[in-house]
């Protein structure tokens, strides 16, 4: 593979962003690929805002992705795909997850005004839409619960991003890396998140983008 | 994330965070004793060990605070044992009283400092360069600047440690400790620990005076000898093909080191410049002649290193001897910062202005739209978890002063959030323990009545001293003492003062009570931040009293109670809003701020059973009763436990 690939990924602290990471990175491990990443841990609680810059390539050299140029942003809450937006190339592909967590002090400015509403995932996804047509959208949630759990909304996503062609570590791999890196009472359920993920993702995506085959 | 790359017997490799594959490098090189206090970026150094030392056959503590770490490791190194400490940059702060003097009766078993500055202040109080911690002390200091790095310097520390005789500082900035990457792992060979019996030489550890003055001379001997033999560090190195092709500058080149050289590299890919770099891993002492060789015949110079321009400088004065027309670009007006992290695009934008060439990305306008992109978006900080007892203890503590104007000084740990935003209490911040000496300043200095704030672990660490002297100097202020059993801000680490465990038998818990009881506070109020209807009564009636008073707020931080009720099989029951009785009098949004607590489309509070930790906080302060337990009405939450452990596993709070 000769092709550099750089993914934002934003999340809440707590959705299991930087397990995902290490996932794909362990993945990358697995099949030979170069993985390099620059986390976010310290104040990264609970309900802080948390970001992960993964990059795939033999030339990457900087865990951190220049301002404009990721190929893609994967977002396990909606409205951090914003906060992040700066990274996002024009024409990148945006796989947001559908959920909205309302940050504190947001709640508290709308109980001290009555007319503020919440930002929300159109809001969202028409301001992603201003860099990128590839804006894509899947309700996580509702998939890791189908699966069996609610709490495998981040592999749930992985197996959504694995069907683009352009997403550089296979399938194989990946879940080689689930199974590994989840707790083992949790491996099947995982994979089963990754495979509803996957399924739920070509319905949505490959009519505007490249995925793989089956 | 998982113990077993780190402890794998080797050859092979492995995905892992810069800070593991530092364990890994030092359990190659044979470590027997590593003694730490929890500090980002550095804490996953320390939850590596202390994993390890479970399962191998060495010392790994967790210390009381950063001088005690060092000092322990110190212990060890004098004896002959190969030992390692790690801190963040504050934490040096705290370990340089006898980091410095260690330099001077030096030791005998390798001992390698890992030390972490934290450029852009992620999770520190400051962006201070600890590079200085080099030649201040006459200590040799390495710089990686990947996971690879970091674990082949950590294990050949060891080695020019024992060989010079001297502790070696292995400095990283944020973005290397937590940059993760494939780590081609070497063998593990482990020997069986064993005691030394102590060498009995005279004098040989004991530096004041005359002694002092003969290890000094020896000092700037071992210096010479380690600045020769960097000169031909692998560490070091001239690259010439990071572009093969790309643009030529004749004349012009790149000193880089740590992080900066990660985007150096980066940068020129993106601008498609072939310059020569050259990378510095040994930082102190400076191989001269090499830099010496790369300047001498060049015309410009860019030195990518972030905060204070320590190479540059260095380069600068070199470049007096042997040529100065040098030009040197490096900090300035419209060059690098002296303030916050680089990246690719901030180092190539620098290299476009030097060079006069544009950018291949208009930088500047994608983070004009951006910003406007996010007008309008609700800032998302870090904020106390849902069922945080620091919420209960500060929520009464307000309660209790409400209209009475005073002064908080509070001090590092997760309740340092409470000065930002929502909260927004709190009046002075400095370091670890620093409450109760600024306390005492205050209430010498100001009118109205001051309180200090400081968690157990802290207190421990650095509070002990300050709360002897308020005691000593009759002081009148009160001290709230958040016990939450654990290091909860650095991913829940033990302290002296946590509950055993099955596996720390071995160890006496510190009791709290007793303690500060012994250092003459006579006036100790136990309160449970929990009974948030009581709590305020509590908190003014010790308020009232005269003379130093501790409140102890006691209550699990809870994460770590999460995790213990996982263990025991224990549910976590959400609660729910009755619909029909909230009236939207929202005592449960203001001052509380409960991450679980949204509005719904009815402008109703709303619980988000996955979030809510059932601690029935927002239940007690509700005046209608409309929040109440889900349990018998569901079997806790919707999936029924969070025992798949997805959430949170890398324990990095």
């Amino acid at each position: 593979m000769s092709k550099n690939f750089s993914l934002m990924m934003a999340g809440v602290g707590g959705q299991g962003l930087v397990l995902l990471s290490n996932i794909i990175g362990t993945a990358g491990a697995i099949a030979g690929i170069r993985v390099i990443t620059g986390e976010q841990h310290g104040l990264s609680q609970r309900s802080g805002s948390i970001q992960v810059h993964l990059r795939v390539g033999p030339d990457v050299r900087s865990p951190l992705i220049p301002v404009g140029s990721a190929d893609a942003i994967l977002s396990l809450e909606a409205l951090e795909t914003l906060r992040y937006i700066e990274y996002l190339k024009d024409g990148g592909v945006a796989v947001i997850n559908k959920r909205v967590m309302h940050p504190v002090g947001e709640t508290g400015e709308l109980v001290n005004d009555k007319t503020r509403q919440y930002m929300g995932l159109e809001q969202v996804v028409e301001r992603v839409g201003q860099v990128t047509n590839h804006v894509l959208t899947l309700d996580a949630l509702e998939v890791a619960r189908r699966a069996g759990n609610a709490l495998t909304e981040n592999v749930a996503l992985l197996g959504a991003i694995s069907v683009l062609e352009e997403f550089p570590v296979p399938p194989e791999p990946l879940k080689g890396a689930v199974a590994r890196m989840v707790p083992k009472k949790a491996v099947e359920v995982n994979l089963k998140a990754f495979r509803l993920g996957a399924e739920a993702a070509r319905d949505r995506f490959c009519k505007e983008l490249a995925c793989r085959g089956d | 994330m998982s113990n077993e790359d780190i402890t794998s017997k080797g050859p092979g490799r492995a995905f892992m965070m810069a800070n593991e594959a530092m364990v890994r490098g030092a359990l190659e090189a044979d470590v027997k004793l590593f003694a730490a206090y929890p500090g980002s970026p550095t804490s996953e150094i320390l939850d590596a060990f202390a994993e390890t030392g479970r399962q191998m056959d060495l010392v790994a503590e967790v210390s009381s605070n950063e001088k005690v770490a060092l000092e322990t490791a110190a212990g060890a190194a004098m004896a002959g044992l190969r030992s390692m400490t790690s801190m963040k940059s504050v934490g040096m702060n705290v370990a340089c009283d006898s980091y410095f003097s260690l330099a001077y009766t030096g030791v005998k078993g390798g001992m390698v400092i890992a030390m972490a500055d934290d450029p852009h202040a992620h999770s520190s109080q400051s962006e201070q360069d600890g590079r200085f911690f080099g030649p201040a002390a006459y200590v040799p200091m390495l710089e990686p600047s990947d996971p690879q790095e970091a674990k082949d310097m950590v294990k050949a520390a060891f080695d020019l440690s024992e060989r010079h005789g001297v502790q070696v500082l292995v400095r990283t900035v944020t973005r290397v400790n937590h940059q993760s990457g494939i780590v081609e792992l070497g063998e593990l060979g482990r020997t069986p620990f064993k005691k030394v019996p102590w060498p009995h030489e005279p004098t040989r550890f004991i530096t004041v005076a005359d002694r002092a003055r003969a290890f000094k001379a020896g000092m700037l001997g071992r210096t010479a000898a380690l600045e020769k033999e960097f000169e031909s560090s692998p560490f070091n190195r001239i690259r010439k093909d990071v572009v093969p092709g790309g643009k030529r500058f004749e004349g012009t080149g790149i000193v880089a080191s740590s992080a900066g050289y990660n985007y150096a590299v980066e940068a020129c890919r993106l601008m498609g410049l072939d310059l020569p770099i050259l990378k510095l891993g040994t930082t102190f002492p400076l191989p001269r002649r090499l830099i010496f060789g790369f300047i001498e015949g060049l015309r410009r110079v860019i030195v990518v290193e972030e905060l204070s321009p320590y190479l540059e400088q260095n380069i600068r004065a070199l470049a007096k001897d042997v040529n100065p027309k040098l030009e040197i670009a490096g900090k300035g007006p419209g060059l690098f910062s002296e303030a916050l992290e680089y990246n690719p695009n901030i180092v190539a934008t620098v290299l476009g202005k030097v060079l006069g060439l544009p950018t291949p990305v208009d930088y500047a306008g994608v983070l004009e739209r951006a910003k406007r992109l996010k007008e309008g978006l609700p800032n998302r900080p870090p904020t106390f978890c849902p069922g945080c007892p620091h919420r209960g203890t500060i929520h009464a503590l307000r309660k209790a002063l409400r209209g009475v104007k005073h002064v908080l000084a509070t001090d590092i740990g997760c309740y340092s959030m409470a000065p930002l935003e929502p909260l927004r209490y709190g009046d002075t911040l400095l370091s670890m323990g620093a409450s109760l000496g600024v306390a005492e300043g205050l209430r010498r200095s100001v009118e109205e009545p001051v309180v200090a704030m400081i968690g157990d672990s802290t207190f421990l660490h650095a509070g002990i001293p300050g709360l002897v002297n308020a005691v000593h100097q009759r002081a009148d202020f009160k001290l709230v003492l958040l016990d939450n059993a654990v290091t909860a801000m650095t991913g829940q680490q033990h302290n002296p003062a946590s509950p055993h465990e099955e596996d720390d038998a071995a160890q006496q818990r510190i009791d709290l009570d007793a303690l500060v009881k012994g250092l003459g506070v006579a006036d100790v109020t136990v309160i449970d931040p929990y009974q948030i209807k009581d709590t305020p009564g509590q908190i003014k009636e010790a308020l009232a009293r005269p003379g130093v008073g501790v409140i102890i707020s006691r209550r699990d931080c809870a994460l770590y109670g999460d995790r213990n009720k996982r263990r025991k099989g224990e549910k976590i029951v959400p609660n729910k809003v009755d619909k029909q009785v909230c009236k939207r009098a929202y005592t449960c949004v203001r001052d509380f701020h409960c991450p679980s607590i949204s509005l719904d489309a009815d402008r109703q509070a709303s619980i988000d059973p996955a979030l809510c930790d059932g601690c029935m906080k927002c239940a007690k302060l509700c005046p209608l009763g409309a929040i109440q337990s889900t349990q018998g009405s569901m079997a806790g939450r919707q999936e029924g436990s969070k025992g798949t452990g997805q959430q949170g596993t890398t324990g990095g709070a």
